[in-house]
């Protein structure tokens, strides 16, 4: 373990890559997490987030989980780049040849990963308790760790994330082509997602649209992405339904998500070791 | 003697058959030359035997072991194509990481890169080297657990004379002090000068293992001269000790038989008997190079 991380620690210190994106990723997120004490001017209105309520318990940690959330491609970068540098320099390899088993070179990228996901959740736990506690209107403890969950899907999610990025790294070995697949993924994710949701609810209208939207199972929910994407649902939702259906939200755990997480967690690990075990390098 | 490396029936296809049902061992303090044309699956054996190439069939014996797993690599220093380290990281940052693979304590660091001459250079970072310092930061690598076998797979390869030699005191040094080397080289004389066994590979098939000397059941040959040529050339052809008399230029060659055993001095004095006096002789061996192209040109 010690080993492990020594090594990591030597291969990424002076990592050019490594120092840019960890400098940039701290410094927005920081800025990001703030961001609602401005005056904001969108569509010529002015917002303020603060008197919109996001900082107030228990929704600032949906806010700010999903926020920070969209910051996770700087680390998963610095994870691309520094699994693919291990192949473009044939450094897997020597590592292999110097005795490095296919376990520990995995084990060690999971290191990294970890380290990445405890650090950013840990952060976000700390900005949130502190602006909520600074601005947030309800401050009862009961409120305040209501929705504390989020955090927990933040880990989950950001891990998951990182180790779909693990995989395609491996699996394709170029950076390029990783972004390129992300992109395929991504894209092709929301099209068959679209073509799904199509071919249930086409015909149908009002209510029976909304029952089926709430009671069917979508199988396009389980894609990697997507399920990464539902473990924290996008916070505007909040105020535009509780504004426009003077309805109040309710949020539902997203279990099957959650599982679904899981289970392509342990396939890109699993997947990932495979390939380095049956490639010829 | 004490086997180190046992392979046996080792084969790996990939479209085509890129080594072929080879079978050989290594013995404990030898120096094995792996020769071979460019493409006759030197690196894939390697690739194999260091567990980056999944074989198709066969087996090998490591100290005894089946397979290569990484407690067998860490006794195993192995130099492949071309030098590897992280181009951004300092020499020194680069044995580091070896060192916590290896398991070997940081403290052999300075004295491997003493070995190798770049103890000056420790600080710098890998890609600002040239090729021989790369190639010798290599060599140091391969050392820093004191390994019990040296591969080396062109170790010279692209270096300019100054650099080759220096690899090659660098090996010999190596290999006074009783490591086991293997090493792959299409250099011949190079590998003449530091081997004691070669395993000969030709399009995947190992085609000879063994010592050098048994290479070729050849003799090696004479050179000769004296004043009067044409008798000289007479008197060995009478002989009958020899496949070929041959005039090249000055001197005569007369290349020996497989069944006849003669010294020089014999032959000296047998022809002083039939009143011919030389003015040269000397009896030589067929260097590797021509025993290796003999051996590769008789299995086609």
């Amino acid at each position: 373990m010690m080993k492990l991380l020594k090594l990591e620690y030597y291969k990424n210190l002076n990592y050019r890559p490594f120092k840019v994106f960890t400098i940039l990723y701290f410094a927005i997120l920081i800025a990001l997490l703030f961001i609602g004490l401005a005056d904001l001017k969108l569509f010529g209105n002015p917002i303020n987030l603060k008197e919109q309520g996001m900082y107030d318990f228990p929704g600032i940690w949906n806010f700010t989980t999903w926020t920070v959330a969209l910051l996770k491609i700087f680390l998963g970068l610095i994870i691309v780049f520094s699994i693919s540098q291990e192949f473009s320099n044939r450094m897997f390899k020597q590592n292999t040849i110097d005795g490095l088993s296919r376990e520990e070179f995995i084990g060690s990228k999971l290191i990294t990963i970890t380290i990445f996901t405890v650090i950013s959740t840990v952060l976000v736990f700390c900005i949130t308790l502190f602006l909520g506690k600074s601005y947030s209107t309800v401050t009862d403890s009961e409120m305040v760790f209501k929705e504390i969950f989020f955090i927990g899907n933040y880990f989950v999610k950001l891990f998951s994330f990182f180790c779909f990025l693990m995989f395609l790294s491996i699996l394709l070995r170029k950076s390029v082509f990783v972004f390129l697949a992300f992109f395929v993924i991504w894209v092709g994710e929301a099209v068959i997602g679209g073509i799904e949701a199509y071919s249930k609810l086409t015909g149908m209208q009002g209510a029976q649209r909304n029952e089926v939207l709430q009671n069917e199972f979508f199988f396009s929910k389980l894609f990697p992405l997507e399920s990464m994407s539902s473990l924290i649902p996008n916070p505007m939702l909040r105020l535009n339904m509780a504004k426009m259906m003077g309805l109040k939200y309710e949020f539902t755990y997203p279990t099957e998500s959650l599982i679904a997480c899981l289970v392509w967690c342990a396939i890109f690990i699993i997947g990932s070791y495979w390939i380095l075990k049956k490639r010829d390098w | 003697m004490e086997k180190v490396l046992s392979v046996k029936n080792l084969t790996k296809r990939f479209k085509r058959v890129v080594v072929n049902n080879i079978s050989f061992d290594v013995e404990r303090g030898n120096v094995y030359g792996l020769l071979g044309p460019n493409g006759s699956g030197k690196s894939t054996t390697f690739g194999m035997l260091l567990s980056t190439i999944n074989p198709t069939s066969g087996d090998w014996f490591w100290f005894g072991k089946k397979g290569t797993d990484s407690e067998t690599l860490k006794k195993i220093g192995a130099i492949i194509e071309q030098p590897n380290f992280y181009p951004y990281l300092s020499a020194e940052t680069n044995l580091k990481i070896v060192a916590e693979i290896k398991g070997t304590p940081y403290s052999r660091i300075n004295e491997v890169l003493q070995t190798v001459g770049l103890l000056e250079r420790k600080k710098d970072t890998f890609k600002t080297f040239s090729l021989g310092m790369k190639q010798r930061l290599a060599i140091a690598s391969s050392l820093l657990n004191n390994p019990e076998v040296l591969i080396l797979d062109e170790p010279t390869n692209g270096l300019d004379p100054e650099g080759i030699i220096q690899i090659r005191e660098i090996i010999g040094t190596i290999a006074k002090q009783g490591i086991t080397i293997i090493i792959a080289s299409h250099l011949l004389d190079e590998i003449e000068k530091i081997c004691s066994h070669v395993i000969v590979l030709k399009d995947g098939n190992a085609i000879y293992s063994g010592a050098v000397d048994g290479m070729t059941s050849n003799h090696g040959y004479f050179e000769l001269k004296a004043d009067n040529n044409a008798s000289l050339l007479k008197a060995l052809e009478e002989l009958q000790w020899f496949t070929s008399v041959k005039i090249d230029g000055e001197t005569i060659k007369a290349h020996v038989r497989d069944d006849a055993s003669i010294s020089a001095s014999g032959l000296n004095q047998k022809l002083a008997e039939k009143g011919i006096f030389l003015s040269h002789l000397a009896k030589k061996k067929q260097s590797l190079e021509n025993q290796f192209l003999e051996l590769v040109k008789n299995t086609h």
